[in-house]
């Protein structure tokens, strides 16, 4: 009977980490959603360096691609494995140090307060540190365009770091292996009609998380994998 | 003359690529059945080629061939694009079903180590699972 009103009360929610080669920050980054009282599954996209041996000392679980296969291909390997521990809210979160925990807690409450199956992280609604010019101007064109293919009312497209419920992962396709992926979740948000709902959060850009994030040269590849998928359908 | 035999002979080959690629895509084979035949149609023939460029508006016949040849080389791109494509999402599925299925948990893991302690004689199939405990297997698994 406790224990019933304890899982209402706390549904089990699952932080979803990709990680490739991050074998310097992966450990902090889990210790921090562990401390907060998360499950969290990460997702070693094929690393080199020891990524997989230093997040099996901290995350609940661990899932390794054998072959490096990207970052869509990572979120949906974390999502199928959290679906089938029973989780009810999912967590993506980027594992190179640029989210925060706490923020964690405003997307699932934005969850349940809106009846929405998608919370999704908006750091021009929040505050993003240190962000250099260039990715400004880079994350300014990636939002209209992709306000412009989806339609939907966004401020931030490409943000990391969102929830959604067990529904809203159903009708996640996650085609794009590489970083289109983003922009296909938007796609897919847009066309299943689930409530949607944006929550600032905190991005912090260190020396590290911009040497390892997508220069604006990416954005050239992410328009051509999208094309490409609009041939392919 | 040594090149129109050359040529023709090349041209043989496609067809009887067509016919045996009919099974599997009607299509591809059908485009490459006709593109074979054409071919071989201009090679012996060569001033038609040159009547039937005219025809359209293009001044030599050795252009109208590179033309096509064209149009025809970005079809086949687009086609083998297609295949890497759908490819990609078969080994994407596969890399997935090995991960979860090795997929290590912490509550388990402890019982895990136990029994990899316990049973000392491992066999190679363990050792080329991508998730392993032991630093030197993953090494030499990944080298």
């Amino acid at each position: 009977m406790y224990l019933e009103a304890l899982y209402m009360q706390k549904p089990p929610v699952w932080v979803i980490c990709p990680a490739f080669n991050e074998a310097a920050t992966i450990a902090s980054v889990v210790a921090d959603l562990r401390r907060c009282r998360y499950n969290v599954v990460v997702v070693d996209d094929g690393s080199t360096d020891a990524t997989r041996h230093v997040a099996a000392s901290v995350a609940t679980a661990l899932v390794a691609h054998p072959v490096n296969l990207g970052q869509g291909a990572a979120l949906k390997t974390g999502i199928d494995y959290a679906l089938s521990q029973g989780a009810e809210i999912l967590v993506t979160f980027d594992a190179d140090g640029q989210h925060r925990a706490e923020d964690i807690a405003r997307l699932v409450r934005a969850l349940r307060q809106e009846q929405a199956d998608f919370a999704l992280g908006s750091r021009r609604l929040g505050q993003s540190r240190n962000m250099p010019f260039a990715r400004r101007v880079f994350l300014f064109a990636a939002t209209l365009f992709t306000v412009a293919t989806t339609g939907l009312c966004l401020t931030d497209t490409h943000n990391g770091l969102r929830a959604f419920t067990r529904r809203g992962a159903s009708v996640l396709s996650f085609r794009q292996n590489r970083m289109a992926h983003a922009s296909e979740i938007l796609t897919d948000i847009a066309h299943s009609g689930l409530r949607y709902t944006e929550v600032p959060v905190t991005v912090d850009y260190t020396s590290y998380s911009l040497a390892k994030g997508q220069g604006t040269a990416d954005l050239v590849m992410i328009l051509l994998d999208l094309f490409a998928r609009k041939l392919h359908r | 003359m040594i090149a129109q035999a050359i040529l023709s002979l090349l041209l043989c080959c496609v067809l009887i690529y067509s016919w045996a690629e009919y099974r599997r895509s009607p299509a591809v084979a059908l485009l490459s059945f006709i593109a074979g035949l054409a071919g071989l149609y201009f090679i012996w023939m060569p001033s038609h080629s040159t009547q039937v460029a005219e025809f359209i508006g293009i001044g030599r016949g050795a252009d109208l061939i590179m033309y096509l040849w064209v149009c025809i080389s970005l079809i086949v791109l687009l086609n083998l694009h297609l295949k890497l494509r759908s490819q990609h999402e078969v080994i994407t599925a596969l890399a997935r079903a090995i991960a979860l299925a090795n997929a290590y948990s912490a509550t388990e893991g402890a019982r895990l180590r136990s029994n990899e302690h316990a049973t000392a004689k491992r066999t190679p199939a363990d050792k080329a699972l991508p998730l392993s405990r032991d630093a030197s297997t993953v090494d030499s698994t990944l080298v």
